[in-house]
């Protein structure tokens, strides 16, 4: 029996006709039921309009420019200076498999200590310099977190495949 | 043994056929493997492959159309940015939703996009192409139809966001459920659940449309 009230087959079955993309087998089985359960039969003609009103959701042409506007962004970040190329680096040698949070942490902190380094070799005589956490740039610090996870192989969050 | 047997996924040649059928099928991750190699013409073709659907899930997402793209913008920029380090572990589209989702959550949940009332004007406004098809040519059915479109919208968008991408993807982009819970961070299990919340709470919202 594949009642969608009763066990989790008849509900996946229910989304797989909705969409279409149950075999002839299942569509016959399917229907066979339905024909029996007033019930399932309710909820799939509810099913099957709502797929249709869904339909009717287009999404509008988009704008001649995005390519053009793209590249630009690409472009202005190519062009960043080197110590948000070295920002990023860091960023991307946390291994797989690592939970992002801790490791997003431990190489926030790392790179503001590159970035002093950076800036105060050259004056390393005057221990008065400080690099000052706030001149980072807040939503730098933010999107790079945030790039942290984007470059984690899918696998490593998801499973394996 | 018989020499007819099928080889053996494990044996060097049912390795090989495997890599073979990987590869041809898994187009979009050679292209970005040469995107990895400094080739850009593989991005451009990346680019135009994937454009629309990327736009697309954003605009559902978040239905506004200018807040769509500069998020479909700023996917296709973390691709390029981690162009590095890419190791085709999953189906590139498999990544490439992981990563749309990710930014349209995080834009949801930062509270940053603009719907309601004036997105729908603008669209009635400019014209895009998102009104049902009138069959009968009157301006009071076109305010029905546009009606019944914005019932519709208001009910996508009442979806808790996970539930929201689960059924863009689903019904608009034809992702499997592998796919699907990949690009969420859920197993597969859970991803059913979740669609089927999903569309059971839209056909409640939604049942009086028929």
């Amino acid at each position: 029996m594949i009642c969608i009230n009763k066990n989790k087959q008849g509900a996946e079955i229910l989304l797989a006709y909705g969409a279409g993309t149950l075999d002839a087998e299942q569509s016959a089985a399917w229907e066979a039921h339905a024909a029996q359960c007033g019930e399932c039969r309710a909820v799939m003609a509810a099913q099957k309009h709502l797929w249709d009103v869904l339909d009717h959701v287009e999404a509008p042409e988009i704008s001649a420019d995005f390519d053009a506007r793209l590249y630009a962004r690409i472009a202005r970040e190519e062009a960043q200076p080197a110590w948000k190329s070295v920002w990023r680096t860091l960023l991307g040698l946390a291994p797989a498999g690592v939970s992002w949070k801790p490791v997003a942490a431990g190489a926030a902190a790392a790179a503001v200590l590159a970035v002093g380094l950076l800036v105060h070799v050259p004056k390393a005589q005057n221990p008065s310099s400080q690099i000052r956490p706030e001149s980072m740039d807040a939503e730098q610090v933010e999107v790079t977190i945030e790039d942290l996870e984007m470059l984690m192989p899918p696998a490593a969050s998801a499973g394996r495949m | 043994m018989h020499s007819q047997s099928r080889p053996q996924p494990s044996g060097p040649d049912g390795v090989k056929k495997n890599m073979e059928a990987v590869a041809a099928l898994e187009r979009d991750a050679q292209l970005m493997l040469r995107v990895r190699e400094g080739d850009e013409g593989s991005f451009a073709l990346l680019l135009n492959q994937h454009r629309r659907p990327v736009v697309h899930f954003l605009f559902r997402m978040v239905q506004n159309q200018a807040v769509s793209e500069e998020l479909a913008q700023e996917v296709f920029l973390r691709v390029y940015r981690s162009r590095a380090s890419y190791e085709p572990t999953a189906k590139f589209t498999t990544w490439l939703f992981r990563i749309a989702t990710h930014v349209a959550l995080n834009h949801i949940r930062d509270g940053k996009h603009e719907r309601g009332q004036e997105s729908l004007e603008e669209e009635v406004i400019e014209g895009v192409g998102r009104q049902i098809p009138d069959r009968r040519p009157t301006i009071e059915h076109a305010m029905l139809a546009d009606a019944r479109l914005e019932e519709v919208r208001k009910a996508i968008d009442a979806l808790p966001a996970k539930q929201r991408a689960a059924v863009v993807m689903h019904k608009y982009h034809e992702l499997g459920y592998d796919q699907i819970s990949k690009a969420l961070g859920i197993s597969e299990s859970a991803l059913k659940s979740v669609l089927f919340r999903a569309y059971e709470n839209l056909r409640t919202r939604l049942a009086h449309l028929a």
